[in-house]
């Protein structure tokens, strides 16, 4: 209205006022008055507007800060990132010493009863063996064994009270991958003396006790080997090779009586007397025609002193063949000669022969059948000291699962001979073997 | 001369018969054709020699029952202890670490 009023009093003198009729007037002061209701409106929306754009300042405002402080927490992150890499040392190659280390082995507990004795629990075993990878070429493995053994003689039955406990190394040895074709095998090593003593874990061998003359082998030794393996074409057969030196036998009193012969003493406590190392070796042919049909036949031996000079060899003439997944047959020759000041030459001896067959072979549908494999094993030995025992074993292995197994034999045993010692003519065992 | 017409007729009638008893058509009875080509070897997979090898001495190993580093590790074992050829166990290390386990 003071804006109207304004415009009126400038715009209109006295005497163009009397020039002008109502009618115009109220048109003039209508128009004013419209107009000055619009430039009302018009103030009161720049009057909004003005507040929304210092609301939107403030937003700005307030995202501005907000970005800045996200900068400067980034800032800081990257800084403390910075300083936290400069601290940490680089990583090498194996990030955890005990990556490459791995623990294999088995555990066996065994119950048996001799005829005319009571059935007893007659040993717990654990046997681990320790792996670790240096790296792919150089592999350490130590296998022990725990036993846990009642004090009955084991060749008489006759109890003697108590048990013991033994820990002993199996093998502990450095292997070192030459090349495809040459492995260096060194420290105590299981001897490739035929294939029995490499292949003699409680869950692999099919039957708990161990041949009869696989006893007048060295099971291992301390010593050096050089082994590997050539393939013949590409169907699956190779040539195997392995030779060794070793302390040897020794004597266990200095003598070279026929009963101190002592393969197992190679080292520690009952050195090898003679100074002079034995060498050995074996010669493998394998050949498969199809997966779970093969034939295996090698010649291994060993000669060198045991006692001053006295000499001390063996020679092992050992095979094995699978038809079909279902069986296998195995075995192996063993003949000694032993040098001795009190008998003269003798010759400590043996074979053994060994089958299984799986009787999933059958294709009976019946599930506990098929986990079932038959075994039966024939063995002999002469210890050239006027004994002579044969073993023939009847039994059965019954697969758990593929690590898990539940054997179980009866033996009928003869020992003849002069010196014949007092064997049961039977016995029943029965082990739970193992393998992990 | 009647011998030998029976005979003549006798032999095929034979013949097919006992063809037909080993289940062989007189195609299938023909000598194989000699041919320059011979079937080229196949190389062993690794499945293939995990199953020629493993089973000889063991029930076999499930690859999930060890992991990549310890096949790594137990493969150098039994590369020793079974003498295998280094070529074989490369190939049985590689068909086992691809069913591994964690």
């Amino acid at each position: 209205m003071t804006l109207a009023g304004g415009v009126l009093g400038v715009a209109l003198t006295p005497r163009a006022a009397a020039m002008i009729s109502d009618e115009d007037f109220n048109a003039l002061k209508s128009a004013v008055t419209n107009q000055d209701s619009r430039i009302g409106q018009l103030e009161k929306l720049h009057e909004q507007d003005q507040q929304t754009h210092q609301q939107d300042q403030q937003t700005i405002q307030q995202l501005q800060q907000r970005l800045g402080e996200t900068q400067t927490l980034a800032t800081n992150a990257e800084q403390k990132a910075e300083e936290t890499a400069a601290k940490i040392q680089p990583a090498g190659p194996l990030m955890n010493a005990l990556h490459n280390f791995t623990m294999v082995g088995d555990a066996e507990v065994q119950f048996g009863q001799a005829k005319g004795q009571h059935g007893t629990f007659t040993l717990a075993d654990f046997a681990p063996i320790f792996l670790f990878r240096a790296n792919e070429n150089i592999l350490f493995e130590a296998g022990f064994d725990v036993v846990l053994q009642n004090n009955t003689d084991p060749t008489t039955g006759n109890p003697n009270g108590g048990s013991s406990t033994s820990v002993s190394m199996s093998f502990g040895q450095l292997d070192y991958f030459l090349n495809d074709y040459v492995t260096v095998v060194a420290g105590y090593m299981v001897l490739p003396l035929g294939t029995y003593s490499e292949r003699a874990a409680g869950w692999l061998n099919k039957i708990p006790d161990d041949p009869l003359a696989v006893d007048f082998l060295p099971g291992a030794g301390a010593g050096a080997q050089l082994r590997g393996a050539v393939p013949v074409g590409i169907s699956g057969q190779m040539l195997t090779y392995a030779v060794y030196g070793v302390n040897g036998p020794s004597s266990i009193d200095g003598t070279a009586n026929a009963t101190a012969l002592d393969l197992g003493g190679n080292v520690g406590d009952s050195p090898n007397l003679n100074g002079n190392p034995s060498g050995g070796g074996r010669i493998g042919w394998f050949y498969p025609w199809k997966p779970h049909y093969d034939v295996e036949l090698g010649v291994s031996g060993q000669t060198g002193t045991w006692s001053g000079n006295y000499l001390w060899s063996a020679l092992v003439v050992d095979a094995s063949v699978h038809i079909s997944p279902y069986v296998e047959v195995k075995g192996e020759y063993i003949n000694t000669w032993q040098q001795t000041a009190n008998v003269g030459n003798i010759q400590p001896g043996g074979w053994w022969v060994q089958a299984g067959y799986k009787l999933a072979g059958l294709n009976l549908d019946a599930p506990i059948v098929n986990d079932v494999e038959l075994v039966g094993r024939y063995d002999t030995a002469n210890d050239a000291m006027g004994s002579t025992t044969e073993r023939t074993t009847a039994g059965f292995v019954y697969y758990f699962t593929n690590t898990l197994l539940l054997e179980g034999d009866y033996e009928w045993l003869a020992n003849r001979g002069l010196n014949a010692n007092g064997l049961p003519s039977s016995q029943f065992v029965v082990q739970l073997s193992y393998g992990f | 001369m009647k011998i030998q017409k029976i005979i003549l007729l006798v032999a095929p009638v034979l013949l097919g018969v006992c063809l037909m008893g080993l289940g062989l058509t007189p195609a299938q009875a023909e000598p194989e054709k000699k041919t320059d080509q011979k079937a080229a070897p196949k190389k062993l997979t690794g499945a293939e020699l995990y199953a020629i090898n493993c089973n000889r001495c063991h029930p076999e190993r499930y690859a999930t029952e060890f992991t990549t580093a310890q096949w790594q590790t137990i493969m150098l074992h039994m590369r020793v202890r079974a003498n295998l050829p280094a070529a074989q166990a490369k190939e049985i290390l590689k068909f086992l670490k691809e069913d591994a386990g964690n």
